[in-house]
């Protein structure tokens, strides 16, 4: 008996982790030191609103959380006698899963018993979703955590995700963006191209000029790196950018078929502290990241 | 009696008259504009260019070989502008026709003149008549063919002289903007009135103006930067001046001039003082010139009053050392140099990743030599180099010739608009040079450049009556709308230039335009064309009050 748990972080809502049984960790940003839990502080994320406050000049922090808040979550279920899978965002971006592996060490002791599993996305946000979404799929099918560990060795690598940003400002202040034309402070309809590497790493992978020519090299990505996309789902997000976005997902329709199984999300608020306002990008099954 | 032969010290004389000529004309030549906004800048480019070859002359050299090279080098490394580096470059080739000599007769004149023609065609890639290079080719040409047994310097010059006028009248002929705007050609213009003063130099009528000349010349070198808002006052002030005793002060026979040196002493150095007369002349070096010259007025007024800030001086002797960090830049592959004018416009360029942004553009072209200091700021392997005006790419080059201790790459970017285009899509992981250089060429090709700037007089261009203080919008040379209120201009041009099919849409407001004014065209222009993605900036430049990037 075992259950699975993710983070918010990668934008799994909390109706979605009811559906497939997971359990969802908050992770927080804090905005001039008033910290917010997702989902545990607000019931819905209203992501213009959030998004706004961006625009308007705010750069929120995000934090990890502590070893405590992690036993909080985990101690009861190994009470119960259940082991756990955590399906969480890129270790590679954070340090918070330096806390989790103290917690899980410490109740380990206390449970000896008791497996503890873990499952690096390597990813985070929509890069996460897709492969959580899977592995949800194949807990509700009855896998093991030993048969989702095995598929989640060959696909996490397949699972790729790329995204433009609009606003620099927000990638520099958390610093998790390597090779991005370095120097560049003002974007100017120039949208750097990220992708997140099979390390769990945000990296820019070149430029274009203008919204339609940075959609359309997403669509191209997709086209050119994708691997069986339409038998997975494809997920694009946005940090409140619902007409670009939708501009994407009618051109992937067009592109690569009108039955795309196409999920349209909105960025959670503290991976969308990392991006602001107006980045839109694409996760789907790849021939590699 | 004709001066027959022409050694170094009159060579001299002849480009210093040339450059005093010249600047008196200098605003009648920048006037002979195509385009009727008050941007022409070839007298100054011209003047500039021949000022900084005078500036190397002392005038105590005779062989006139040295002093042409001398003088070349000068205007080679100051060239501004178009007209400016053909100037150079027609001097540089004289200098290599009279290489060798102490002085030069008729012949050699000859022969120093041609090199100088073939020069200057060599210094455009594509040689247009109707310019400062017919005017000059047909002059040398005429005065050749005119030359006999008889002919001295000074009739070889009244030749020559002759026929630059004549081909200057004929340019019109040879080019139709000329003609289309009754003007003719600026830059064989202002090299007429070069040729001019150098005639009436070599009849040995004006040596005092030259004098005159050589102190203009000295302030327009100065660059201002090299005092900023942090500077530290190291070296004072030279300061200098001529003082009237004035009898309503005191007895001018009692005044103690040892007195004043020592109080100078106590409050300066380097200082110089002598008297004849009623008039005392003080050099003198301090930190402080308001109290110099508050006390030397308890004894008299000032005649001439001359303060400088020596540190402005004392880097123009150093210029070598002068930035103690240089050596220290960390190595890159590539450095990226733009030229811009308007401080907004400048911190744009800065903040796409330039290391180095030349103040420059349509008018106030930069010189060679200020690209040169400008890579000697740049550790990097190869330098790209982005002009913002098609007066100023030959000035790149030229100094991209004379450096080599970088590859330097010069993008023919014509407009601000083009440069920011392709700086800003510079991917400087980039390995493949060759790669990024076609990617650039591309860019550059791809954007569109419209501008909006006040007439400033009555013309009949592009089948529209301009009147003296209408807006005009205009994309390269071609005039798009007219209309008496900017606004309307802007957004006339921005419709005729098909604004909506752009991507994107850079709208730089300059210095003559209100915030409020650019703002009510921005909402105006994302109601007109919400599929394109529109970025106002405040520019700050001169001169247009709108710049539209559209690509």
């Amino acid at each position: 008996m075992y259950v699975i748990f993710t983070d918010t972080d990668t934008d799994l809502t909390p109706e979605k982790a009811e559906q497939y049984g997971y359990h969802l960790i908050s992770m927080p940003y804090s905005i001039d030191g008033e910290t917010t839990y997702p989902y545990v502080d607000f019931k819905s994320f209203d992501s213009h609103a959030f998004y706004d406050r961006l625009r308007g000049g705010v750069l929120p922090n995000t934090s990890a959380i502590s070893e405590e808040q992690y036993k909080s979550y985990f101690e009861p279920f190994f009470k119960e006698g259940k082991d756990i899978l955590y399906v969480h965002f890129s270790r590679a971006m954070t340090m918070t899963f330096e806390a989790m592996d103290r917690a899980v060490q410490e109740l380990q002791k206390k449970y000896p018993d008791r497996s503890f599993y873990a499952v690096d996305t390597k990813g985070i946000t929509i890069g996460s979703l897709n492969l959580v979404e899977e592995i949800g799929d194949l807990y509700q099918a009855g896998k093991t955590p030993q048969e989702i560990l095995n598929w989640a060795k060959e696909e996490v690598d397949r699972f790729a995700v790329y995204f433009f940003a609009d606003d620099l400002r927000f990638f520099k202040h958390s610093g998790r963006v390597s090779g991005l034309a370095g120097t560049m402070g003002t974007l100017l309809g120039v949208r750097p191209i990220i992708h997140m590497n099979s390390e769990g790493k945000m990296v820019s992978v070149g430029k274009e000029k203008g919204r339609t020519k940075a959609v359309e090299r997403l669509v191209k990505t997709v086209e050119d790196l994708g691997d069986h996309v339409a038998d997975h789902r494809v997920i694009v997000a946005h940090t409140d950018a619902p007409e670009i976005a939708k501009e994407l997902c009618a051109l992937l329709r067009e592109r690569l078929g009108e039955n795309l199984n196409i999920e349209l999300v909105d960025v959670n608020p503290t991976a969308g502290s990392h991006c602001g306002p107006n980045t839109v990008g694409v996760s789907f099954h790849a021939k590699h990241r | 009696m004709k001066a027959e032969r022409i050694d170094g010290i009159l060579f001299e004389a002849m480009l210093r008259q040339g450059a005093v000529n010249l600047e008196r004309h200098r605003q009648a030549v920048n006037d002979l504009n195509v385009f009727p906004i008050p941007d022409g800048d070839t007298g100054d480019n011209m003047y500039m260019t021949i000022s900084a070859g005078t500036q190397e002359l002392s005038g105590k050299e005779h062989s006139i070989s040295r002093v042409s090279s001398s003088a070349a080098r000068g205007m080679l490394l100051g060239a501004r502008g178009n007209s400016g580096v053909i100037l150079s470059r027609l001097f540089a080739g004289i200098a290599r026709g009279l290489d060798g000599k102490d002085e030069a007769g008729v012949p050699d004149l000859c022969d120093a003149f041609s090199l100088g023609v073939r020069e200057a065609y060599d210094a455009v890639s594509e040689p247009t008549e109707g310019t400062i290079l017919t005017v000059f080719r047909e002059g040398v040409s005429y005065a050749e063919d005119r030359v006999s047994r008889e002919s001295t310097a000074e009739s070889f010059f009244d030749d020559f002289l002759l026929e630059l006028r004549r081909s200057l009248e004929r340019t019109p002929d040879l080019l139709d903007v000329l003609r289309e705007s009754g003007v003719v050609d600026s830059g064989g213009a202002g090299f007429v009135c070069i040729a001019e003063g150098m005639k009436s130099a070599l009849e040995g009528s004006a040596a005092e103006e030259a004098e005159m000349e050589t102190q203009g010349a000295a302030s327009a070198r100065i660059d201002f930067s090299l005092f900023s808002e942090d500077s530290v006052l190291e070296y004072g002030y030279c300061t200098e001046f001529l003082l009237r005793l004035q009898r309503s002060k005191g007895e001018i026979e009692r005044f103690d001039l040892s007195g004043l040196v020592s109080y100078l002493n106590t409050i300066g150095n380097s200082v110089v003082a002598f008297r004849e007369g009623s008039i005392v002349k003080v050099h003198v070096h301090t930190m402080t010139p308001g109290v110099v010259l508050n006390h030397c007025q308890q004894f008299g007024e000032f005649l001439t009053l001359k303060i400088e800030n020596m540190t402005l001086q004392h880097s123009e002797r150093i210029a070598e050392n002068r930035d103690p960090l240089r050596k220290q830049a960390p190595h890159k592959r590539y450095g990226i140099i733009a030229v811009a004018s308007g401080s907004g416009i400048k911190n744009l360029f800065s903040s796409l990743g330039c290391d180095a942004v030349i103040e420059g553009g349509q008018s106030m072209n930069p010189a060679a030599e200020d690209f040169i200091r400008a890579f000697e700021t740049i550790n990097a392997e190869t330098i790209f180099v982005f002009p913002n005006n098609g007066n100023v790419i030959l000035t790149a080059q030229q100094a991209a010739a004379l450096y080599d201790k970088a590859r330097i790459i010069v993008l023919e970017s014509k407009t601000i608009g083009e440069g920011y285009a392709a700086i800003s899509m510079l991917d400087t992981n980039e390995e493949n040079t060759e790669a990024i250089i076609g990617e650039m060429e591309e860019i550059i090709a791809g954007v569109k450049t419209g501008s909006v700037s006040q007439a400033s007089r009555d013309s009949q261009l592009d089948g529209f009556e301009i009147c003296s203080g209408d807006y005009i919008g205009f994309c390269g040379k071609q005039i798009l709308s007219d209309s008496p209120e900017k606004p309307k201009a802007a957004l006339s041009l921005l419709e005729r230039m098909n604004a909506g099919e752009s991507d994107i849409l850079l709208m730089i407001y300059g210095c003559g335009t209100q915030e409020t004014e650019a703002r009510s065209v921005y909402d105006a222009v994302t109601k007109l064309y919400p599929r394109t993605e529109t970025i106002m900036i405040d520019g700050g430049q001169p001169i247009y009050d709108y710049i539209f990037v559209l690509e």
